[in-house]
């Protein structure tokens, strides 16, 4: 992974991991933490604020005044908690387990921190099952943590997902954490008043706790002199798609989308020529490759071009990308990983797939591209939690995009690449069901 | 009381408590805000299926409106006065119809369905779907009595939080994800819980549909008539759906101080023994070729002339199931009639309690509960059992004194427990005191129960605190109501005539009984009123046809001490027991009405303080407590009804305590539904962890169960629950063993 | 396994939890470790009956997420992401070419091989990625696939 400056997250990594506790506190490791236990909870809070560091895990919101949302211990008597979104499962995201992977314990200290911010004794990580090295990394670190007595008062448990993307969502992973079903919860409550077992809760991402402890060593003022305005600090932007070195690039925020993909990606592999970028992450409306050179990777930058920069995941798709086949795919998705609970999302990600799949399979007709957009009309803002509206908006930045394409389809009576596109056929888990139960009617 | 609040709905303005459901604020405009997921007796909304989505001013996204509770300035859209709105909820409609079948005409729902009278008000006129539709395996059977027709289900899990968050049974649940969900048992599990009726009513839409009813009718041919169950001392309000003279269904017809709107599977799927294959519907002589049917004058005229053959050497046995008429009836008939006052009545419930009295539905708010006695409540009162968990969740202590408690107590300990309470230095006494809410419950057989209670409440000054009293939960439907109409009849004390010259046993729950059966044994005759062949048998010398509760005009007296008014609801294919029973009492020159209301009219003066009987009717009011009077001191005897403490090397002979049990199914209404028999307790014998692994007994072991005498194979199953030196069998598979059992691994 | 092993496991677990339901899930994953992949029947009684929750309850959490497998799978289970960026990088002829490698098509199992395509890994500057096992391969290629079919005919479950 090409390193890159100035290195906040990876800092005295060179490249490499920091996994033994010896090496991590050679360059300055727990520091921070020894700082902010010598500070009050609400003097933590104030650095935080300070450095205006946002959540990393797509939200964006501030990581100081969540923790300032949670009350008081005196204000209520039930325990605090302190949970850690692990469960990074947003298409084009890989950066939460590099940062598992390499710099463990100062993800940890960051957990200490935090837990100390809102006084908290219970720190639960909710680690996607997938991610068995990184759960064994950590398991490690944990040990060497405890052998060494740093964890004070507080646990910290490793809690493993199972494999389901809406765990991810904050009210969904709590009520999987609790032992239920991964449904979305209603808010309000909100998880800072009524969250893990209906207590004061702090949900927070991996990338924004180990910042956090970066803040608390160089301080919120310092830290916020990285990035620029609005968005502060550094970011891990997880780069893949068509481009010839994939992999996570840690960049202050602000920094342009055409750099990542052309200087530090090494541009479009093959040769190819950029069509467009997905710049946060599935669930971000689409950018046109003229767009994409116009914008920096930043909050104001994205919602100024009507995206948004999500999990900083940047995908990149040459020519050869069928803009339908992408919308099925994409659209196979959210159906797969749909929670059940919201009719317009069980019932509509799945109706949306098949009228998608019917223009790319050259069965299209007018009606069926005046359907998919009072469909996806009908899906976006009226469900439970995001997910379902993010197939919607997805969806329909393509289709709005790049309409001649999907007009094409309906026109040719069939897909214009010919086969000739990269993802052709492309066989997806909802799509192996169904042909499960052929074989198995069969 | 909570302050108000002003919200704006469609420009209509409402005052409601603030927090009140926004649904509710709607309704009180008369504005509906259309829901499918949204029930508030299942607990917290889940805002599941979108279909109250609304608009509300200052936020840009239609909002579902069930979630929502009404704020100070809130400002509300319905489909009524909001395009937005509007299109959301045909949104909604047009997706759930995209997998739902269009087979209105064929289903049982149609026509009280939801789902149609929505789509018809706020639905697309056709669906744009074109693609097949998910076709999948239809109907399944959830469980003997309940099938499901998964291509219905809208998903709105009502019928599995019901499961998980009402009854807490766990049985039904949703099993995958997404547009793979589906509502399932365990694998082919049945879905056997005592409450497992309630989701079928629960169901918006025709997927979840008992499978005694299915096909039977149609909305249009139907009548429901309002009544009470007569089945358990609860009395839960209900609907009996009437076709062609035929009861159909039992529906609730929530009384949300009794029954919260729910029915346990006994009281809403036995009604078909009215229709049982044995039902006796012509009187019965003993003749040389045992009973045969003779006519009703005959009949009559034999029960005159058994009735002065005895004079007063008459016992009569009652069931507890009669209604406060019938019971009154009888009892002016021999009492005033023949002078006959010997009567066996069902377990008295002490008039003490009166001073305790207060509706079921406050125990979901009690502080502290406090229960006694060898019996789960479930088994006794089952709807207790729903309010009992309600009180769980909503965090009140629930403190359990027997062999299956949180505080193990011997078989029969119930009477020293409470003695124990109340005990100077008693911690527990001491904080029952100071609650503000404490209710006492008695679930049990034995111990002078009703009287013991009410004792307790007294000294720990109950009758004071308004959401405190007292429950004895009774063997029998309506045993005090019985009791006190036979009291009222007349004041002569019984005698115990010997030997008996005629024993009458009025009922089938008397008829079923080995003690009322000993006594035929010392009796010249017998007269049996009876429903069923299977019962009159072998014993009867004149068998009298008798209705069942659901056919006859009554009152009943609930364990609460609240008179609920029994509807006849189809015509019984015999006479009514009043109708001949002031036939006969006319030959004794004892005035007699053959008419419910009357006949309570007559005895309310002196049973029940002179209520009015039409004030009984819909949702019956309780009585207000009476000033407290100590009831008869225990006789010595209930004091030593506790059975004497097991020691350590008694256990080492392998010697155990048996726990006998009326299991919730059983009975002879029960035992003639075949769709209940998988709800019976299969034959086997529980035992504690401990009492198990000394033996090496595990789960699904063959043991062999002795007591002097007798011995019988039971399936062993450990009950973690359950404490050391006492094995738990149901009535039905402890045929006669004692007291003292040795349990073997076979 | 002896169901007492587990049910004691299972006790040890619950004791990390405020609150024993969220003993639930890694209760299951441990079964499924326990019975060669998959949850049997029988597994979750036992998982009920070690937590005083139905089989019932316990199917409706594994029947939820994609990793508890509730069919018997093959020692070997690989599960290839065919998600946006693998799928821009070759992932639909890495599954192709497994398929023809195993004779299987995607979703079926024989007894030595379980083919699953997967949604996204994580992996994604590293595509293709194919978990073999749960452990992530990085930038497979189909031509890379019949050399890691041959090394797994070549060994048991996880001793690669
Ligand atoms: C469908 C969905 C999936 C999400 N997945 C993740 C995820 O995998 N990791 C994550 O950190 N946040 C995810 N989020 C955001 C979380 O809900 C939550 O905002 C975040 O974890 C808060 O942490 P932060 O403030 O530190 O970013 C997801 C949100 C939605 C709606
Ligand atoms: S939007 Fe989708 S994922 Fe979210 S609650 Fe609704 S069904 Fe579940
Ligand atoms: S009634 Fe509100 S979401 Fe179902």
């Amino acid at each position: 992974m090409t390193p890159s400056t100035p290195e906040i997250v990876f800092a005295g990594t060179n490249g490499g991991a920091l996994t033994e506790i010896a090496d991590y506190q050679a360059v300055g490791g727990f520091e921070a933490l020894v700082k902010s236990r010598a500070l009050t909870p609400d003097e933590v809070i104030a650095e935080l604020n300070a450095s205006n560091l946002r959540g990393r895990g797509g939200g964006f919101f501030p990581t100081g005044r969540k923790w300032s949302f949670v009350p008081k211990p005196d204000e209520i008597d039930s325990p605090h908690y302190l949970v850690i979104n692990a469960d990074e499962s947003e298409p084009g995201t890989f950066k939460d387990r590099e940062i598992m992977l390499r710099v463990p314990f100062r993800f940890l200290e960051g957990c200490l921190i935090a837990a100390h911010a809102i006084e908290s004794r219970h720190v639960f990580v909710y680690i996607r099952g997938e991610y068995e090295a990184e759960f064994d990394v950590l398991v490690s670190a944990l040990e060497q943590m405890r052998a060494k007595d740093l964890l004070g008062d507080v646990t910290i448990v490793l809690h493993r997902g199972a494999g389901a993307y809406i765990c991810g969502e904050e009210t969904a992973l709590l009520e999987s954490l609790e032992g239920r079903r991964g449904l979305p919860r209603t808010k309000p409550p909100f998880p800072a008043t009524a969250g893990l077992y209906a207590s004061p809760t702090a949900v927070n991402n991996v990338e924004s706790i180990t910042s956090t402890t970066t803040v608390m060593e160089i301080g919120g003022a310092e830290y916020a002199k990285l990035g620029v305005e609005n968005s502060t600090g550094t970011r891990v932007f997880s780069l893949s798609g068509n481009v010839v070195s994939g992999g996570n690039y840690e960049l202050p925020h602000g920094f342009p989308l055409r750099d990542l993909i052309y200087d530090l990606g090494g541009g479009i592999a093959d040769g190819r020529s950029l069509k467009a970028v997905i710049p946060g992450g599935s669930s971000t409306v689409i950018l046109t490759a003229g767009e994409a050179d116009r914008v920096t990777l930043d909050f104001d930058s994205l919602v100024g071009a009507g995206s948004a920069i999500g999990s900083a995941a940047v995908i990149a798709l040459d020519d050869r990308c069928c803009m339908v086949q992408l919308a099925v795919r994409v659209s196979q998705f959210y159906e797969h990983e749909s929670c059940g609970k919201c009719t317009p999302c069980r019932v509509g990600t799945k109706w949306l797939t098949s009228i998608l799949q019917k223009i790319e399979d050259g069965r299209g007709t007018q009606a069926d591209m005046d359907l998919l957009v009072s469909v996806a009309d009908r899906i976006n803002g009226k469900c439970l939690c995001p997910l379902g509206d993010s197939d919607a908006i997805a969806v329909m930045s393509y289709f709005d995009k790049f309409r001649d394409e999907f007009q094409a389809h309906v026109d040719e009576g069939g897909c214009p690449f010919h086969g000739t596109s990269s993802l052709d056929h492309l066989l997806a888990p909802v799509a192996m069901h169904v042909h499960n139960e052929a074989v198995a009617h069969a | 009381m909570n302050d108000l609040v002003k919200v704006m709905i469609d420009d209509r303005e409402v005052e409601v408590p603030k927090g009140t459901g926004l649904v509710e604020t709607a309704a009180s405009a008369g504005i509906e805000i259309p829901v499918f997921c949204y029930e508030p007796r299942l607990g917290a909304p889940i805002g599941a299926c979108r279909m109250c989505l609304v608009e509300v001013e200052g936020l840009p996204n239609l909002q579902a409106g069930c979630t929502l509770t009404a704020q100070d300035g809130m400002v509300v859209k319905t489909a009524a006065s909001s395009e937005k709105a509007a299109e959301g909820q045909n949104a909604t409609l047009e997706f759930i119809l995209v997998n739902h079948p269009l087979d209105c005409p064929v289903c049982d729902k149609g026509g009280e369905c939801p789902l149609q009278d929505l789509t018809f008000r706020y639905g697309p006129g056709n669906t744009r779907m074109s693609f097949p539709k998910i076709t999948l395996e239809k109907p399944i059977p959830v469980s003997p009595l309940i099938a499901l027709d998964r291509e219905r289900c809208i998903l709105c899990y009502r019928c599995t939080r019901f499961s998980s968050d009402v009854a807490e049974d766990n049985q039904l649940v949703a099993r995958n994800r997404g547009s793979h969900t589906e509502i399932s048992t365990f694998e082919s599990d049945p879905y056997r819980a005592p409450f497992s009726g309630n989701v079928i009513e629960l169901c918006p839409v025709g997927a979840l549909t008992s499978t005694q009813y299915r096909f039977e009718a149609r909305p249009w041919e139907i009548q429901n008539v309002p009544t009470i169950c007569g089945l358990c001392p609860v009395g839960c309000n209900v609907n009996a759906t009437v076709r062609e003279g035929k009861v159909k269904r039992i529906l609730s017809r929530n009384h949300p101080e009794v029954d919260g709107g729910w029915l346990c599977d006994k009281g809403r799927f036995t009604y078909p023994h009215l229709t049982a294959e044995d039902r006796i519907t012509e009187p019965l002589v003993r003749g040389g070729l045992g009973l045969e049917p003779v006519g009703w004058d005959a009949a009559l005229d034999r029960a005159e002339e058994l009735l002065r053959g005895a004079d007063t050497r008459i016992v009569t046995a009652l069931s507890g199931s009669e209604s406060v008429e019938q019971a009154y009836a009888l009892a002016r008939l021999l009492r005033v009639g023949l002078g006959a006052h010997t009567a066996v009545l069902p377990e008295p419930t002490s008039a003490a309690l009166d001073a305790f009295r207060l509706p079921l539905s406050s125990i979901a708010a009690a502080e502290i509960i406090v229960i006694v006695g060898d019996d789960d409540v479930a088994d006794r009162a089952p709807v207790v059992d729903l309010w009992l968990r309600a009180a769980r969740r909503n965090g009140s202590e629930i403190v359990h004194y027997g062999p299956t408690g949180t505080e193990y107590t011997d078989p029969g300990g119930a009477a020293a427990a409470l003695q124990a309470i109340t005990a100077s230095g008693n911690a527990l006494g001491g904080r029952l005191r100071s609650a503000e809410r404490v209710i006492l419950i008695w679930s049990g057989d034995g111990g002078g129960g009703g009287a013991r209670l009410a004792e307790t409440a007294h000294a720990l000054g109950l009758e004071g605190k308004p959401g405190s009293g007292a429950f004895h939960l009774p063997a029998t439907p309506n045993g005090r109501g019985v009791a006190i109409a036979w009291a009222a009849a007349a004041d002569e004390d019984e005698s115990s005539p010997e030997p008996i010259g005629l024993l009458i046993v009025s009922g089938d729950e008397a008829a079923a009984n080995p003690a009322v059966r000993a006594l035929a044994e010392r009796a010249e005759n017998v007269i049996a009123i009876t429903m069923f062949h299977g019962l009159a048998v072998g014993w009867a010398d004149l068998v009298l046809p008798a209705t069942g509760s659901l056919e006859s005009d009554g009152t009943l007296l609930n364990l609460e001490g609240r008179l609920q008014r029994l509807r006849r609801t189809v015509i019984a294919p015999v006479p009514d027991e009043l109708a001949w029973l002031s036939n006969l009492a006319g030959r004794f020159d004892v005035e007699l009405s053959p008419h419910a209301a009357v006949v309570f009219d007559e005895l309310s003066e002196s049973a029940f303080g002179g209520v009015d009987g039409s004030g009984l009717s819909g949702a019956a009011p309780l009585a207000a407590r009476t000033p407290y009077e100590a009831p008869a001191p225990a006789p010595a005897a209930e004091d030593r009804a506790a059975a004497p403490p097991h020691s350590a090397d008694e256990h080492f002979l392998s010697e155990l305590r048996l726990l006998r049990y009326r299991p919730l199914f059983s009975g002879p209404f029960v035992e003639r539904i075949g769709e209940l028999a998988f709800q019976r307790p299969t034959a086997e014998i529980e035992l504690s962890t401990e009492d198990a692994t000394r033996r090496a007994i595990m789960t699904g072991d063959t043991v062999g169960v002795r007591s002097n005498g007798t011995s019988v194979e039971l399936r062993a199953r450990i009950n973690r629950g359950l404490m050391a030196g006492v094995a738990r069998v149901a009535d039905e598979h402890a045929s006669d063993l004692h007291l003292h059992v040795e349990v073997v691994k076979l | 396994m002896s169901s007492l092993g587990l049910y004691d496991e299972i006790q040890v677990i619950r004791e990390r939890y405020p609150e024993s339901l969220s003993a639930v899930m890694p209760a299951l994953q441990l079964a499924q470790e326990r019975n060669g992949g998959w949850l049997p029947e029988e597994a979750f009684r036992e998982v009920a009956d070690a937590l005083d929750l139905t089989p019932a309850y316990c199917l409706s959490i594994a029947s939820f997420y994609d990793m508890f497998r509730l069919e018997p799978v093959g020692e070997h289970l690989i599960e290839v992401c065919t998600n946006i960026s693998c799928g821009l990088n070759g992932a639909q002829q890495v599954v192709e070419a497994f398929e023809s490698e195993l004779g299987v098509r995607a979703g079926e199992t024989t007894d030595t091989f379980s083919l699953r395509t997967v949604e996204c890994l994580g992996g994604c500057g590293w595509a293709t990625i194919v978990a073999v096992n749960n452990r992530h391969r990085l930038n497979v290629q189909a031509e890379d696939v019949p050399e890691i079919v041959a090394e797994l005919r070549g060994t048991g479950r996880g001793e690669e």
